[in-house]
């Protein structure tokens, strides 16, 4: 299995309080796509991850793959397995691509 | 979002110096020194509150005795530890010191291209050659380097060349630093600092050779936005005390290094709740446009530029940025 991990290198804090109040927003039906949680740092550059990228972010702990991480998010979340799986590979691939995740080989 | 705590810590552990630059904004400081075990407390509380950098400067970080060991009690922490040193006490030794205290990065300064330039302007002679070889001592110990360079009157001319030097030597990021007018800048600014329209060729330069540049450019200029050449994504106007802020030595924390205003002390209060409350730290994130600033058109972009000299040419964070070029005979409205 090839497993997600963060890149060790980018330094990164999920920030107190904030997931919390974005949940809260969504029960109000608030739009919180871009309301972000999670902040990274990479090549001097801060990053911002909305709720779902954030919950992404703190799965890529080298134990999942990307399928586990969407059945992960699909049992927490009241949203449609496969829309999930979707947005889990596309921003699981765009990660990739900036170097901010490595996949490696459990 | 607003952070619940600042992402870098700027520390200042001493203001103790072995040198006496002529743009230095804190020469001429002194602050009583904490003693070491509240020092490491203070890095126990960094780490509470989940700071992702400390950088150390000064004062000259390498004249004050502890700094190995709290370098490494921060690294050991999870934070992400880098220094500003004048490069003149980093021999081979030292910078293996610095590798094995855990510095992720360690800042040369060089700010000229020649001895001549560079030494009268650290007004110590011997100092470019130190810092160029600082450069290669902390190479070949492994450790990753940047290289800062204020830019100034005698430097503007033959930037491209401190960065080709900072390359040559193994420097993966050059920061070219707007000269601040605090301190001794202050004293100095006449001779050294540059006019509004001088600025804007210099960045024009800048950001049109970055793409090429040897090393990475970094540039620490909010009126950048002027030119449209921001970071996309990046917080308008100044970082400090929306970022980052700076700790003094016996305490005290300022919005930044170059803002000699209070903005409360963290032996009194815990650094969230500093963060989130000190009404300095407010005024920096909620400025209100004064004077040329009220009828720009890119005021939403830049933010006023940089507070620091704003606060040092005027006393006022909301002032517009002296180095600010719009206006100044052209029409406001747009970057110009
Ligand atoms: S006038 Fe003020 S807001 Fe406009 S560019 Fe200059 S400093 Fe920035």
């Amino acid at each position: 299995m090839t497993v997600l991990r963060r890149n060790p290198s980018l330094a990164w804090r999920d920030e107190p309080g904030a997931r919390e109040r974005i949940l809260a927003a969504l029960e109000r039906s608030e739009d919180v796509a871009d309301e972000g949680w999670v902040i990274l740092v990479h090549a001097g550059r801060m990053h911002q991850l909305n709720l779902l990228a954030g919950e992404i972010w703190l799965l890529a702990d080298g134990t999942r793959d990307a399928a586990a991480i969407a059945a992960e998010l699909a049992g927490r979340y009241d949203a449609p397995a496969d829309e999930i799986r979707k947005d889990v590979e596309a921003f699981v691939a765009e990660c990739l691509s900036r170097g901010w995740l490595v996949a490696e080989d459990a | 979002m607003e952070l619940t705590a600042p992402l870098t810590v700027n520390w200042t552990l001493s203001y103790t110096c072995n040198f006496s630059c002529r743009h230095c904004y804190s020469r001429g400081q002194a602050r009583p020194e904490l003693p070491l075990e509240r020092v490491l407390g203070l890095v126990e509380e960094l780490a509470r509150c989940r700071v992702l950098f400390v950088n150390f400067g000064g004062g000259e970080p390498l004249c004050y005795p502890h700094l190995w060991e709290v370098a490494r009690a921060a690294a050991d922490r999870g934070l992400r530890v880098s220094m500003n040193t004048n490069g003149w006490l980093l021999d081979a030794e030292a910078a293996r010191r610095a590798r094995a205290a855990g510095f992720a990065s360690v800042g040369v300064s060089l700010d000229g291209a020649t001895a001549e330039v560079h030494d009268a302007f650290r007004a110590r002679p011997g100092s470019f050659d130190r810092a160029l070889a600082a450069l290669e001592h902390l190479r070949d110990a492994g450790v990753a380097s940047t290289v800062s360079a204020v830019i100034h009157r005698n430097n503007v001319g033959s930037y491209r060349r401190i960065v080709e030097l900072a390359a040559e030597r193994g420097a993966a990021t050059v920061y070219l630093h707007n000269f601040k007018c605090a301190g001794r800048g202050a004293e100095n600014r006449t001779e050294l600092d540059l006019s509004p329209g001088e600025w804007r060729a210099f960045y024009g330069d800048a950001l049109a050779w970055r793409p090429r540049a040897p090393a990475e450019l970094a540039f620490d200029d909010p009126i950048l936005a002027l030119l449209g050449g921001a970071d996309p994504g990046a917080v308008k106007g100044s970082t400090c005390g929306k970022l980052s802020l700076h700790l003094e030595p016996d305490g005290e924390v300022t919005p930044c290094g170059f803002i000699p205003v209070s903005a409360g002390n963290l032996i009194d209060q815990p650094l969230d709740v500093l963060w989130s409350t000190s009404p300095v730290l407010r005024k920096m994130r909620e400025k209100t446009p004064e004077g040329k600033c009220r009828s720009c058109g890119v005021y939403g972009e830049c933010l006023g530029g940089c507070t620091a000299r704003a606060f040092a040419a005027t006393g006022s964070f909301n002032a517009p940025d002296p180095h600010c070029w719009a206006g100044n005979g052209r029409p406001q409205g747009g970057p110009s």
